[in-house]
């Protein structure tokens, strides 16, 4: 019993030396540009002259004439698929190092499952052919797979990813900023009045330690302190109250991603310019099937020349289209603190109806110009928390941030 | 945001108007920023978005409202103010309590069932909202007809009288109110720390209230047969209860009432309330039509106005507005400009988006996180998404490790969550603990924010993106856990050691500290068997946490 031998091996899938030398001899050639033109070109000489299917003459080479088949790569063929050899052939073979012989041991161990049946298949029923010579005792080959877990993305993650992917392609650049905020980006530099109920300490959290932060760049918060107090030069007549840069100095895990659109204004940005940040976001609410204790919020904002109302609707549809796959979009009035005009958006999906996919306005002026922006601001704010719940399919909001890990084991990736 | 309940068929009245519920919904409610939420046996469940306009925060507002964009009546509301020749006299005493108050008197009413619901209602959502919690407004209205003016406002004793509050039948001192009335304990805090508290009395030693707690029985309860009604608010600031005293008196009036104004007798000055007279205001056209991108004429935008409760005409190129005193929510030309815009109707505004031409791209950290993630997954680990709130315990104690310094919740709702992490493992951990009965080898990871301080910074703390990850199994060990690094670097093309390094949470020994490109990215180790016991888990845990901006 043989085997193939590397280099047999390789004439097989290319083809035989000498077969290659007859191929480029349609017409005459130099020997020398033969010899560059063919790997192997020596060992094809060899056999080609031996055979006497070409002659060299006056530097070049002639075909005198090409067999009908190759006999020695119909042998290699016949062992690579372990038929019986000719003892000719093979002694041709050995000697041309293409084929060996399989290893006596190996032999042996063939020999002895001859005429058995089997479950497993052995190399050394592979290697000798010898499987012609056994039987394969049949599976239940219709029951399922042995379950294993694949690595997978958490579905959530897996959502929010893709969202961001969506967002970039739709020429947003990504921001980020620190999870703990300073009230003053948090609320004052969002014109956020320090007596404000939203500033009340049952609607977000305070910090125990660290206290205080610092304040930014002296200009800007001189504006935002102004703007607060008596409009500043914004055209409003501001809140009418004492600013305390005491109060906005201390610090809270930021309440919402807005602060990271402060900061990217108060940070010279591009305009025009497209900007988002999905930010993970703490409010004091009890944890149950509609409410988390932290949630992430995807916010962006469009800074240009010229904006108006009617381009927000435009990005506004965008999106539903974009991102909710909404055919249908309403537009509702809404309130914000930060915008003005105010608009919700409200997208009928294929399958929920209409959703409330969004809230989106105009930034007010004394929120970017305090900030050294002198252009319209157009802000958006996408609920991806409920979004990634309609697309999961989970209707209690604590999957989101699954501790069940057979859950997540099953669930599918989408 | 405000949530309240009105009557369709009160509305109808009110509006002057058989608006079907179809055209309300889709369209109507949409002129006060508001939607309705639920509609069962005429009674309509209604969010009123705007947290500034407490005058739409009743029927009789949003009908006042409508009844402009529905063409019954349009431009400045006409509510006529008569003298009801009474006066109020403030104490100096107050100056330091609950300095200010206003005071009306509303003649010739009928109270029917709806109407008490929607003035209760009103007061409360005034009271909860725009009066803070009733710290910076607090409403009274009484039987006028059970009062003997002048009416003092003023402090007392917590011994100093006695009288039978309201929803109780025995005479009580206001300290005892406010240690056993419900009310009492609710808004105690609000006057407590004062050695008087304030107090409302009329010529003839009749208790009004205890503002800002409770009203007296005697005085303080309004029924069908009430016809006449005294009102005073009492609060911090004079311009925040002028506002909220004429959404009260407007709401009256559109009942049919007639509105009296009282003198109230300040000790340095007399100021007369309510005063309705119309806030004057003045845009300019162009910034509106830039704004709203509408080709909209100025006579079109007066027309708008008015249609919104305004009085607007077109002056040399502006428009001059006037708007009604119960609205304090205009600061700035944008606030007349969104009215504009919604009296037009935003939906027959064509989308037209942006012609911006930007580059996306997303963040750098961000986006090598995705790709540790993409490897993680390879690895075969599950990803896992955890709460970055968690507790001391968690972080320091449980991991066998001393109590270091972290970034602490001041208010937290539970101990649970009232810190943020400082390292990720214990998050893991925790994952861990809550799956003890799934099938192992359990193998997670999670890329996720941590929170360090950080003194040099502006807001004395850094937020650091980690990767952790953990092997769980009956013999899972630190080789388990270092193949899982060593693919995930190599793949990362980051060449790295790892250098002997014990740690608390760790079994000597087995433990390791990961150092790239020169600097210490963090620790690798097989999990110390007390801290497995403190988590409560019986399988060995091989596990790392890494810096994702020391591998990038």
């Amino acid at each position: 019993m043989y085997r193939l031998t590397e280099e047999g091996q390789r004439y097989l899938e290319r083809g035989l030396p000498e077969r290659r030398l007859l191929e480029i001899l349609e017409s005459p050639l130099e020997i020398k540009e033969a010899s560059v033109k063919l790997e192997d070109f020596n060992i094809a000489m060899q056999w080609a002259k031996k055979e006497g299917w070409v002659e060299a003459k006056e530097g070049m080479l002639h075909l005198i004439e090409k067999p009908g088949e190759f006999q020695v790569e119909e042998a290699l063929k016949k062992v690579l698929k372990k038929d019986e050899l000719d003892g000719d052939i093979a002694e041709v073979l050995l000697s041309r190092k293409l084929i060996e012989e399989i290893r006596d041991d190996i032999m042996q161990r063939a020999k002895k499952l001859v005429g058995t049946e089997i479950t497993e298949l052995p190399e050394e029923l592979i290697s000798t052919g010898l499987w012609r010579e056994v039987k394969f005792k049949p599976y239940n080959v219709e029951s399922p797979g042995k379950q294993i877990h694949p690595g997978k993305r958490q579905p959530y993650q897996r959502f929010i990813s893709s969202m961001k992917r969506k967002l970039v392609e739709l020429g947003f650049v990504e921001v980020t900023g620190p999870a703990i905020e300073t009230e003053f980006w948090n609320f004052d530099a969002l014109f956020q009045p320090q007596n404000h109920p939203a500033r009340d300490w049952t609607s977000t959290y305070q910090l125990k330690h660290p206290k205080h932060g610092k304040l930014p760049d002296e200009k800007i918060v001189e504006q935002v302190s102004a703007t607060h107090q008596d409009g500043w030069t914004t055209g409003s007549t501001g809140w009418k109250y004492r600013w305390d840069p005491e109060i906005a100095a201390r610090l809270m895990p930021r309440a919402h991603g807005t602060c990271l659109s402060a900061r990217t204004l108060a940070s010279g940005p591009d305009i025009p310019g497209k900007y988002f940040g999905i930010a993970r976001c703490y409010r004091p609410d009890f944890l149950d099937a509609t409410h988390l204790i932290e949630f992430n919020q995807a916010e962006g904002i469009v800074i240009g020349e010229d904006l108006n109302l009617k381009n927000l609707l435009g990005i506004l549809e965008i999106f539903a289209r974009e991102i909710a796959g909404a055919e249908e979009v309403k537009f509702l009035p809404d309130y914000y603190p930060f915008t003005e005009p105010s608009v919700q958006l409200s997208a009928k999906h294929p399958e929920l109806g209409w959703i409330e996919f969004g809230g989106s306005g105009i930034f007010r002026e004394e929120l970017t110009k305090p900030l050294g922006i002198d252009v319209p601001v157009l802000a958006w704010g996408i609920g991806i928390d409920r979004l990634a719940m309609f697309k999961l399919g989970i209707n209690d909001i604590r999957y989101l941030f699954a501790k069940d890990l057979a859950w997540l084991r099953e669930s599918k990736v989408v | 945001m405000p949530k309240i309940e009105i009557s369709l068929d009160d509305l109808r009245t009110l509006l002057r108007s058989s608006i079907s519920y179809d055209e309300l919904e889709e369209r109507g409610i949409l002129f006060v920023k508001g939607e309705i939420e639920g509609f069962s046996d005429d009674m309509l469940t209604v969010d009123i978005k705007d947290t500034n306009r407490p005058d739409l925060w009743s029927v009789e507002g949003i009908a006042r409202e409508l009844r402009g964009h529905y063409g019954v009546s349009e431009g400045l509301p006409k509510i006529k103010i008569e003298s009801s020749g009474i006066s109020m006299n403030v104490n100096k005493k107050v100056e330091k309590v609950r300095p200010k108050t206003v005071a009306a008197v509303v003649k010739g009413l009928t109270f029917d069932d709806e109407f008490i619901k929607q003035i209760i209602q009103l007061q409360e959502k005034i009271h909860m909202t725009y009066g803070r919690n009733r710290s910076e407004c607090a409403i009274g209205v009484y039987d006028f007809d059970q009062l003997v003016p002048p009416i003092n406002y003023t402090t007392v004793k917590p011994d100093g009288i006695k009288f039978v509050p309201l929803d109780f039948t025995e005479e009580m001192t206001p300290g005892e109110i406010l240690e056993k009335h419900p009310k009492g304990r609710e808004y105690a805090h609000i006057i407590d720390k004062f050695e008087e508290y304030p107090l409302m009395i009329d010529s003839e030693e009749n208790v009004l209230s205890i503002p800002p707690i409770i009203n007296s029985v005697y005085t303080g309860k309004v029924s069908q047969e009430t016809k006449n009604v005294f009102i005073e608010m009492t609060g911090n600031s004079l311009e925040r209860l002028q506002v909220a005293l004429n959404v009260l008196v407007a709401a009256f009036h559109d009942r049919g009432g007639t509105v009296q104004s009282v003198e109230v007798n300040y000790p340095r000055e007399t100021v007369v309330t309510p005063d309705m007279t119309p806030r004057e205001f003045s845009i300019d056209p162009e910034e509106c039509r830039t704004l709203l991108g509408l080709d909209i004429t100025d006579d079109e935008m007066t027309d708008l106005l008015k249609k919104a409760r305004y009085d607007a005409k077109s002056v040399g190129g502006k428009i001059k507005v006037k708007y009604p005193a119960y609205r304090n929510d205009i600061m700035h030309s944008r606030d007349i400009i969104e009215d504009i815009a919604i009296a037009y109707d935003i939906n027959k505004i064509e989308p037209d988006p942006p012609k911006i031409s930007t580059i996306g791209h997303a963040d750098k950290t961000e986006e090598f996180s995705d790709i540790v993630r993409e490897v993680m997954t390879g690895l075969s680990f599950q990803e896992v998404l955890t709460f970055s709130l968690i507790n001391k315990e968690s972080l320091f104690t449980k991991m066998n490790m001393e109590e270091g310094e972290v970034c602490e919740i001041a208010n937290p709702i539970s101990t649970t969550w009232n810190s943020i992490r400082s390292w990720l493992l214990p998050s893991i951990m925790d994952f861990l603990c809550a799956n003890l009965h799934v099938e192992y080898p359990q193998k997670v990871f999670e890329v996720g924010d941590v929170v360090v301080i950080d003194e040099s910074q502006e807001t004395a703390t850094k937020t650091k993106k980690k990767l952790a990850c953990a092997v769980s199994d009956p013999d899972a060990g630190y080789e388990d856990i270092s193949s899982i690094l060593d693919g995930l670097l190599r793949s990362l093309g980051i060449y790295y050691e790892l250098k002997a390094k014990d740690h608390e949470s760790f079994i000597e020994g087995r433990s390791a500290e990961i150092i790239a490109k020169g600097e210490s990215v963090g620790i690798i180790g097989e999990i110390h068997p007390q801290v497995l016991n403190n988590w409560g888990i019986e399988k060995p845990v091989a596990a790392f946490e890494i810096d994702i901006d020391g591998i990038k």
